[in-house]
């Protein structure tokens, strides 16, 4: 299972560089990243210890990047007619999910080793909180997890990239927007309920925890539990779609 | 072996494949027949796994498709009607890929590889991009994808489509050869190949097993003596 898993991750992050896809994506992430730290963050203006005007803007930026490298995945493999030679061959459909996730994560990886020179720059002129920066970008590799994930299912169900880009940037934007508060309004349940239920299900309330150096289990879990359910989803909806 | 015992899928209330059954054992060459729609593509992808049946059985060498997936693809080699290529990729590439997903090892890669190379007369292509083929060549791309790991079993549908008149004739020799110990199934609509290639014939309208003879015995059912007008006529009363 490994190794040909491994093979599917080479397979389509050399497909993704051969063409312009990563490379576009790379090069959007890296400049409006640092557009949004320096100028709109005020990097110079706050105190920036931990690298928090870089990390705060994250979640933004990976639900309209994450998308542009999951759009494919699957929608592709629908829209070529490649779908049918990959699920003919003997590998389980978990590889092959896997293979795909794994490859998306992997860009992302890249997206965040780029701007590590940041890092390297605040320890040389600043002070650095190493470790507050360190529990950023773990933060940052557990939300783009979850959105290669859920990009990976959206890609599933839709036959064109264009189309599974939109929905998923739709996806994206909603869930690092709300906290879903109103839905637990109307439950009408007490306010220290509420609120905990708040905290629980928002996602942005996790990733800022987690950035702000709060590694608990609950705020890792929630993340790990939302990948784990997109990729299983995506069995589902792979197995649903093909009969 | 390949052994298909009741075999159905309904898609909604379109009965596209009605309780076939056959038998197919090594050394056969099978021609599936119909007319479009008849559900020839579709029990080719259950005899490959790709879709799951409503009820019935498919069982490779013994082993269930649906609980020995991974066992009984590894026996199989799969080449659908069309576009399942990896355009963007160069033919090596493709094959290379192919192979690694059958978890091919590197030395009966290279050894395959030179045979299929040579079989199917992909030397002058083999480090072209595949988008940038002749319909012909993509089509021996595809076969040779599926021949890359010397399968027990060959699953053609329309292999002959887009190769000119030389090629098919040539496909259809090394195909007959290959057959002889192996099992091949081959989807087509051109008469004059199951004729040339196929031992016998499974002849499908509507989902359902019509007919299940050799070539001549399908002839002599009618006094024209041909293939075509048997088709013609048994799907015809059967409609």
């Amino acid at each position: 299972m490994g190794r040909q898993m491994f093979n599917i991750v080479k397979k389509e992050t050399y497909s993704c560089f051969e063409g312009v896809q990563a490379w576009v994506v790379l090069s959007v992430y890296i400049f409006i990243s640092m557009f949004l730290t320096f100028f709109i963050g005020g990097f110079f203006s706050i105190d920036n210890t931990g690298l928090f005007s870089f990390f705060c803007f994250q979640p933004y930026l990976m639900s309209f990047l994450v998308p542009a490298l999951t759009m494919r995945l699957w929608a592709e493999e629908r829209k070529n007619g490649t779908l049918e030679f990959l699920l003919t061959q003997p590998i389980s459909l978990f590889s092959i999910i896997m293979g795909k996730f794994f490859s998306a994560w992997f860009i992302c990886l890249c997206m965040f080793l780029l701007s590590t020179p940041l890092w390297i720059y605040l320890n040389i002129y600043f002070e650095a909180d190493n470790m507050s920066i360190l529990s950023g970008y773990f933060a940052c590799l557990l939300i783009s997890g979850c959105f290669c994930a859920l990009g990976c299912l959206i890609s599933s169900f839709c036959s064109s990239p264009a189309v599974s880009y939109l929905w998923s940037l739709i996806v994206f934007f909603s869930i690092s927007v709300s906290d879903f508060s109103e839905l637990i309004k109307s439950l009408h349940l007490p306010l220290t309920l509420e609120n905990k239920l708040s905290n629980m299900l928002s996602l942005n309330s996790h990733y800022y925890d987690l950035m702000n150096g709060q590694i608990g289990w609950d705020n890792i879990m929630f993340f790990v539990l939302l990948m784990i359910a997109g990729l299983w989803l995506n069995v589902a909806a792979v197995e649903y779609k093909k009969n | 072996m390949i052994v298909v015992k009741n075999l159905c899928k309904d898609y909604g209330n379109i009965h596209a494949v009605n309780n076939v059954n056959f038998c197919i054992s090594k050394g056969e060459i099978v021609s599936l027949l119909g007319p479009n729609g008849a559900g020839k593509t579709t029990l080719m992808r259950l005899i490959t796994g790709y879709i799951e049946a409503t009820s019935g059985e498919v069982r490779i060498f013994d082993k269930d498709i649906k609980t020995s997936r991974i066992e009984c693809l590894q026996r199989i080699g799969y080449v659908p009607e069309s576009g399942f290529l990896y355009n963007e990729m160069r033919v090596f590439d493709f094959l290379h890929y192919a192979a690694q997903l059958r978890n091919m090892n590197n030395t009966d890669f290279q050894e395959n590889l030179q045979q299929v190379i040579y079989n199917l007369d992909l030397k002058e292509v083999i480090n072209q991009k595949i988008e940038t083929l002749s319909k012909g060549f993509k089509r021996r791309v595809g076969i040779a994808s599926a021949l890359i790991h010397n399968p027990d079993i060959l699953i053609l549908d329309e292999p002959t489509e887009g190769l000119d008149p030389n090629q098919k004739v040539s496909l259809r020799q090394y195909l007959k050869n290959y057959g002889r110990n192996k099992i091949i199934i081959i989807s087509t609509h051109i008469m004059e190949e199951v004729e040339a290639m196929a031992g016998r014939v499974i002849l499908l309208n509507h989902g359902k097993l019509v007919k299940d003879t050799s070539p001549e015995e399908l002839k002599k059912l009618f006094p024209e003596h041909n293939i075509e007008t048997a088709f013609y006529k048994i799907t015809n009363e059967v409609n």
